[in-house]
């Protein structure tokens, strides 16, 4: 008789399996942010290198420094303004785009959508020099003004998962509002949009996230001019030369902590929104 | 709580597809509509499109005395049930009711009034609280319902609301839907592709098929007398049988032959009086219909019946109340291929039977429905085209069933006999022909008079009922037809002219005189041009015809004018004509005109010569576009 291999053990080394491989990946991405960490709380001078990972001396030093002797602090408020502005703008916009081709059906919507997705294809700093020549003809160069305009102009390209989300919502929903009396705004702000909470975050999380570290346009943008530095930009002087880098470095770890904590608390307070399932009893079931 | 006009309402696609055509209907106040027909029939575009959900691509909606057209659907004051509920899933079922009242500004407490009462009149009170999510489809669909009757609106719409739910659960809402008319007092238009559910529910019916409408009745007369054979075959389970056969007219008798088959029936002429002759000359193949339960297998029955057929028992379902048989007029054949020798016998008695038996069913003659074989049309119509009637012609005198009439100058023929075409609507009160009336009865608000002309059967449209005995009618001789072996002698004059036009806009500019002071005041003028003259058109129908054929191509696509001899007149500025000849009909003259190489036929009260000029009266006209075919007027 063929001898037959118990379902639950095999179920039980499968999951060892996962687990073990989930163990190994999670110590490869969580390990350089860890070394980051404990760096930062480093008392003596590091250098460029980490030879070893805890410090000798344990101290608040770096945080001190990087409040009181850098414009870390400057640099911080210059992204802060320009990611949130950049994130209303870019979440209305990308909201707007995706409500519009996923509903309204119009002349020339297909081939916009086509073109939208190529141009997105595209890496943005092929057009870098172009758009910094137009920025300083119209003097918005050195100005973040001049950087929440590069980073939102280009905000409608991101529809293409909106509006996917949009087209599971059925449009007899859409239909049944108008009916009841609803204009296209008031479908728009009264049903679809409470249903697309979940697509909402994303797009706010993607819109905040990309000019929060975004590197090469403020760099080039903003060149000259330290006041008006972002984080990625300011971070990236201090590791210029190595004599600055090996007093920096330990200050850098710091900066890099504090870079990621609005991120981190976003995620956090945004993700229990993430829920499924929205849609669920509006139609058949 | 409004009546709903549907004029020649079209739904052209950009490709070209027409998804309805020339949808025409008049739904009186609290009427219960069902649109019936199988799936891409366009009874869901016709809803639709009267929700304001799909443009109309030409034709004139109104609902009450409004134009709808060009109307936002929150403007039309209609509510709509949807197949998939299409409840706002982030709402509770009070929000969900509450929504369009909310959208109105109506005060809290009359809208919290509105919603218990709309969730008492569906039992759904204890539910208020609860996310559709939370409900089960029963459930969702009386929320549906509720969130339509809330507002009282002037006419519901329901697109297969029904279609979602069990077996069960689809009779029991059916019955409540029913009801729900009944108590709302509201017009209600049912979209389904249930015949069962149509039948019961519907005051009338809709039945359609690839974007047309095939017939509008109440249910009893679309099962009783259905206009063609899909009807036919869509109404009623089982489905009617068909069969393919010739007519024979022997005597008095006609004798009709099974395809396929020996099985051969008699019929009396009477009862296919209404038959145009020519298809009952013994070659001619029609469709037989006759329903499963007009034949009958009672041993008494078959006895009595001359229309006996022989039918080989294929198999047998025993449905409790009633036997349904499967059979095969061939006795050869199978009875389960989908041949035209299938029948389906519905027996009620306890007929003792086994698959394999042949036995002998009767037909009930009275309810055999005929259809042409191309058309499909039924050829036994409630009301029948023409009278067929045998005439001679004698030194310019018409005889036919002992009645005579002068034939006037107009109609020219050689004496002998002839086959008459008379149609029904040729036959005015008069003095011409004395008949004694048999019956008047009203079909679709048409009085047809049936009549006895010396002994033949007459029939003829009236205006109003008619309670005398007998009566005396003229006969609109223009109308007839003469035939002599299957030519015709005299063709009627044609009922209507036909003109190429284009509708045109003009800004005119005019001076008048206001406060002293001389200002020019612009409007704008539109027309119908047609052969090189332009005639100015009223407000109204310049409006329909920009609602029909939209702002752009209003003035490109080609038309076509068609007006009667009567509503064409004489006139100084009109289309220039050449007369060639008149038409006497004795009581009236009509004026024959070629109009560049056209013939066109007007009333005239004198001779002309030479060139004349017509005016159309467009008032009384038709409008077709010739592009796309769309009729508009």
């Amino acid at each position: 008789m063929k001898k037959y291999r118990s379902k639950k053990g095999a179920e039980k080394l499968s999951l060892a399996l996962i687990y073990t491989v989930l163990t190994i990946i999670s110590v490869i991405w969580l390990l350089p942010f860890l070394m980051l960490i404990i760096l930062s709380f480093r008392g003596e001078q590091a250098g460029m290198s980490a030879d070893y990972l805890f410090p000798r001396q344990w101290s608040f030093d770096n945080y001190i420094k990087l409040f009181t002797e850098t414009k870390f602090l400057n640099w911080y408020g210059n992204t802060m303004l320009v990611s949130v502005v950049v994130t209303v703008v870019q979440t209305i916009i990308v909201l707007v785009t995706s409500y519009a081709l996923s509903r309204l059906r119009f002349k020339m919507r297909k081939p916009l959508m086509n073109v939208m997705l190529i141009l997105g294809m595209f890496p943005g700093f092929l057009s870098m020099t172009a758009v910094y020549f137009v920025l300083k003809e119209i003097n918005l160069t050195q100005n973040l003004f001049g950087l929440i305009l590069v980073y939102s102009a280009s905000s409608a390209m991101q529809y293409y998962i909106c509006k996917g989300f949009f087209d599971t919502i059925p449009k007899s929903l859409d239909e049944a509002a108008r009916i009841d009396g609803a204009s296209r705004h008031t479908v728009f702000f009264k049903i679809i949009l409470p249903l697309a909470k979940p697509i909402i975050i994303y797009t706010i999380l993607t819109a905040f996230i990309a000019p929060w570290g975004e590197y090469m346009f403020s760099s080039f943008i903003m060149l000259g001019n330290p006041d008006k530095f972002t984080v990625a930009v300011g971070m990236k002087s201090w590791l210029d030369n190595s004599t600055m880098a090996s007093e920096y470095f330990t200050i850098f770890c710091a900066a890099a902590v504090v870079v990621s904590i609005p991120i981190t608390a976003l995620f956090i307070w945004l993700q229990r929104y993430y829920v499924e399932g929205v849609t669920g009893g509006s139609v058949k079931g | 709580m409004a009546n709903l006009s549907l004029k020649h309402i079209y739904k052209v696609y950009p490709n070209g597809t027409k998804a309805v055509n020339d949808f025409n209907m008049e739904i009186a106040d609290k009427e219960f509509i069902v649109f019936v027909g199988p799936s891409g029939c366009g009874k869901s575009t016709t809803l639709r499109m009267i929700a304001g959900l799909e443009d109309i691509s030409a034709g004139e909606l109104k609902i009450g005395d409004v134009i709808v057209n060009d109307m936002e659907p929150k403007d039309r004051d209609i509510a709509m049930v949807f197949q998939n509920y299409a409840l706002y899933p982030h709402m509770t079922v009070y929000e969900n009711l509450a929504f369009s009242l909310r959208l109105r500004k109506l005060p809290k407490d009359e809208i919290h009034n509105l919603v218990v009462q709309a969730a008492e009149t569906l039992g759904i009170t204890e539910y208020l609280s609860k996310k559709p999510k939370e409900m089960s489809g029963g459930q969702r669909q009386r929320v549906a319902l509720g969130r339509a009757i809330v507002r009282e609106p002037k006419v519901m719409l329901l697109d297969e609301p029904l279609s979602n739910l069990d077996a069960k659960l689809r009779t029991q809402m059916r019955a409540e839907i029913s009801k729900l008319h009944s108590r709302l007092n509201t017009t209600f238009i049912y979209v389904t592709h249930d015949q069962v559910e149509a039948m019961t529910m519907g005051t009338r019916i809709v039945v359609m098929k690839d974007g047309f409408v095939k017939q509008i009745d109440t249910p009893k007369n679309l099962y009783k007398y259905p206009a063609n054979k899909f009807v036919a075959g869509f109404i009623g389970t089982p489905q009617m049988n068909f069969f393919e056969g010739t007519l024979r007219k022997d005597g008095n008798d006609v004798h009709i032959k099974f395809a396929n088959s020996d099985a051969e029936i008699t019929v009396p002429c009477s009862k296919l009086d209404k038959v145009r002759p020519d298809y009952l000359n013994g070659e001619t193949t029609v469709y037989m219909g006759i329903r499963a339960e007009n034949i009958s297998i009672d041993r008494v029955e078959v006895g009595r019946s001359k229309a006996v057929v022989k039918v080989r028992v294929s198999h047998i379902e025993e449905l409790g109340s009633e036997t349904l048989l499967y059979g095969d007029l061939n006795t050869d054949g199978d009875g389960i291929s989908d041949s035209l020798t299938k029948v389906i016998i519905k027996d009620v008695g306890n007929g003792d039977y086994k698959a394999g038996d042949i036995i002998e069913a009767a037909l009930d003659t009275d309810r055999i429905h005929l259809f042409d074989r191309q058309t499909e049309d039924c050829i036994l119509p409630r009301i029948p085209e023409y009278n067929y009637l045998d005439c001679t012609v004698s030194g310019g005198t018409l005889n036919f069933s002992g009645e005579s009439i002068a034939l006037p100058p107009a109609i020219k023929c050689a004496d002998g006999e002839y086959e008459l075409l008379i149609p029904v609507d040729a036959f005015k009160v008069g003095k011409d022909i004395s008949v004694n009336v048999e019956n008047c009865e009203d079909i679709c608000g048409i009085k047809l008079l049936s009549a006895k002309l010396n002994g033949k059967m007459l029939y003829a449209v009236v205006p109003g009922d008619v309670t005398e005995k007998s009566l005396k009618l003229d006969v609109d001789l223009k109308k007839i037809t003469l035939l002599k072996d299957g030519k015709k002698v005299v063709e009627p004059m044609p009922a209507v002219n036909c003109l190429d036009g284009i509708f045109v806009k003009k800004k005119t500019k005019k001076q008048a005189e206001e406060n002293g002071k001389f200002k020019t005041l612009k409007a704008t003028e539109f027309s119908l041009e047609t052969e090189g003259r332009q005639f100015v058109v009223s407000d109204t129908l310049a409006q329909k015809l920009i609602a029909a054929l939209g702002v752009k191509k209003a003035f490109t696509s080609p038309l076509k004018i068609e007006c009667g001899a009567h509503s064409l007149t004489f006139g100084e500025d009109g289309i220039s004509a050449r007369a060639e000849g008149m038409l006497d009909y004795g009581k009236e003259k009509f004026l024959k005109c070629n109009v560049g190489g056209k013939y066109v036929y007007l009333l005239a009260d004198r001779d002309y010569e030479g060139e004349v000029r017509i005016v159309p009266d467009l008032d009384k006209v038709g409008i077709v576009e010739t592009e796309r075919n769309i009729r508009i007027i």
